[in-house]
């Protein structure tokens, strides 16, 4: 019987793989509700926080960071056999993310940048990979970093058990709905075209273009996307070359075959 | 109908006597384009805007908007009741009074009237203007570029003067006091005549003007045309996003991080957004491209028709540019432009 049956606060661990950390630190970035928010929780670990070990039991385990090690995957399969639900947050969590831009030649690349062997200290190196590839994952929070706001949605989605259907449209409606003027009219590449909507398109709101941090959409139509590249004077190899920062191990673009 | 004249000159004090007890919503630039906004003068607004990016639907329809809020511990429910802004929406071509029509038609249906939108139809006022069509434009094949009802006044640009039609007797009342509006002479008729040909020879003479469109759609209805369309599709929901006829919404119930209070919200959604045709046990009634796109074509250029016999389109052209994939009524028409060429060969 876990907590969450009995009526009690959730036990929640917070585990941070390869990632900067920004994305935990972010949800401390609330200050306005970051009470509200734990006192939902009965948080049992935090590495940000406290130097204490991973404790034996808990429900919920947020995981920030791409699986870089065998120690992480096997970080993961512990998570994921004593918690209930597991939530990936951060772009590196949810596609690989930066981490992950290393994944193809990896051994390498690896042997280039450390010769024969890797520091100790380095631990058993591997593809870098998203959480959801190493472990089954049962909510997201996307983005680089991720939205304070949103991870506390998502939060109490998991204590409320809601299964709100998250959609996978692309952003350039809700950059509409800001009524922005397109960068493809200036010659200009963003990722808007084929990245998952949610984050209300604010870098595009902000006169940047989308890097695609919250990752390719599931729906994403990249053959037509780079042929609005193409209409619109800008080379689609370098909307392939941007997608790479974020999307380099999204499965729907591995060469077929 | 009653109509008046006014001078060009007398435009200012028009929207200032609108201003003293209205807020006052109008076109201006924004960025390298053009926006519905509130306005503090008459310099801020741009009269001979070509189009906005989206449309005054959202002053009726916002994109989100609150309709209760709840306590989730207490198990209650706080009716959510908006102080609506008295408005007037000044400016507005042909298209969009039409397409406020037709949202009049969905969310004032006298079985189904919806209280938050009715609130803020009847707080806004209607004021017209008549505009020169841009390349996208076709509200004429979509019978739109009139508005005959739904406006408070309408501002007819007749050379240095305007042939105002009055709709309502609260924005006569404002006419009169702010301007010195007189009687249309013979001459007034004759430029109105000459104004409104120019209007009509302006349009883009490539988009094809063909008959029976909602016949046309149910005789292609399994063309690959569809495939071809819908194919590119990326999925992004721009062109509803823009289009002031789109009026389908999702209600979701979002908490606040206390995890005790929270509010019963619609958001504007779309029958291009993937998810749209999702029913409960996951299957998707329209899961691809072309059965999204061919869905929202027909409901735009037929299915509307035959239940309030008019077109929900009203061809303000918005998609066209919205749509990076080139995906627009226009298209549908360029098709069976192509298909009445095939079939007379």
């Amino acid at each position: 019987m876990d907590a969450m049956t009995e009526n009690k606060p959730a036990r929640v661990v917070v585990i941070g793989l390869a990632s900067c950390f920004g994305c935990q630190l972010q949800i401390t970035n609330v200050e306005r509700h970051l009470l509200d928010i734990l006192g939902q929780v009965d948080l049992r670990y935090w590495q940000l926080t406290s130097s204490d070990p991973m404790p034996e039991e808990f429900d919920v385990a947020v995981v920030e960071g791409a699986a870089t090690t065998e120690e992480a995957v096997e970080t993961l399969s512990a998570a994921r056999a004593r918690a209930r639900w597991v939530i990936a947050i951060g772009a590196c969590a949810v596609t690989g993310g930066i981490p992950a831009m290393a994944a193809p030649g990896f051994e390498e690349r690896a042997a280039a940048v450390y010769g024969e062997a890797a520091p100790e200290a380095c631990g058993a190196l591997r593809a870098p990979a998203p959480v959801g590839s190493v472990i089954a994952v049962d909510y997201e929070v996307r983005c680089c970093p991720i939205d304070p706001l949103d991870f506390a949605d998502t939060l109490q989605r998991v204590l409320r058990g809601s299964n709100k259907s998250v959609p996978t449209s692309t952003l350039c409606g809700e950059c509409k709905r800001n009524e922005r003027g397109c960068f493809y009219g200036r010659e200009t590449l963003c990722l808007g075209l084929v990245t998952r909507a949610g984050c209300g398109a604010r870098c595009p709101d902000l006169g940047r273009p989308c890097n695609g941090c919250a990752g390719l959409s599931p729906d994403a139509n990249v053959a037509s996307a780079r042929a609005v590249a193409t209409r619109s004077g800008v080379d689609p190899a370098r909307l392939d070359k941007a997608l790479e920062l974020f999307n380099t191990v999204d499965p729907s673009l591995a060469p077929k075959g | 109908m009653l109509y008046r004249v006014i001078d060009a000159a007398e435009l200012p004090a028009l929207v200032a006597a609108f201003m003293e007890r209205y807020e006052v919503i109008a076109p201006v630039r924004s960025g390298r384009s053009f926006a519905f906004e509130a306005v503090g003068s008459f310099d801020e607004i741009v009269l001979d805007y070509p189009t906005t990016i989206t449309s005054p639907k959202k002053y009726v329809l916002p994109p989100r908007e609150t309709l209760f809020r709840f306590d989730a511990e207490a198990n209650e429910v706080t009716d959510y009741v908006e102080a609506v802004t008295p408005r007037v929406i000044f400016g507005v071509h042909a298209c969009d009074i039409n397409a406020l029509n037709s949202l009049d038609r969905v969310f004032r249906d006298a079985r189904y009237p919806d209280p938050y939108y009715e609130a803020r139809r009847d707080a806004t006022m209607v004021v017209g203007i008549s505009c020169t069509p841009s390349e996208g434009c076709f509200c004429h094949l979509m019978d739109a570029d009139e508005a005959r009802t739904g406006y408070d006044l309408f501002l007819q640009d007749i050379g240095g003067r305007y042939l105002v039609s009055i709709g309502s007797v609260e924005a006569a009342n404002v006419l009169e006091g702010a301007c010195n509006p007189r009687e249309a002479t013979d001459e007034d008729r004759i430029a109105f005549r000459r104004a409104t040909r120019r209007r009509q020879a302006s349009f883009n003479p490539e988009i094809p003007d063909i008959q029976e469109v909602p016949m046309l759609m149910d005789a292609f209805h399994s063309d690959p045309f569809w495939e071809e369309l819908g194919g590119r599709c990326l999925s992004c929901t721009a062109c509803s996003s823009v289009c002031p006829t789109c009026y389908c919404f999702d209600i979701r119930d979002t908490l606040d991080p206390d995890g005790v209070h929270g509010r019963r919200e619609r958001t504007w959604d779309a029958c291009t957004s993937p998810q749209f045709a999702v029913v409960a046990g996951g299957h998707n009634f329209r899961a691809d491209g072309r059965n999204r796109v061919r869905h929202r074509m027909y409901h735009k250029l037929n299915g509307f028709l035959a239940t309030h016999d008019r077109n929900l389109c009203v061809g303000c052209g918005r998609c066209v540019y919205a749509c990076k994939a080139d995906i627009s009524p226009i298209e549908v028409l360029r098709f069976f432009e192509r298909k009445g060429a095939e079939n007379a060969d």
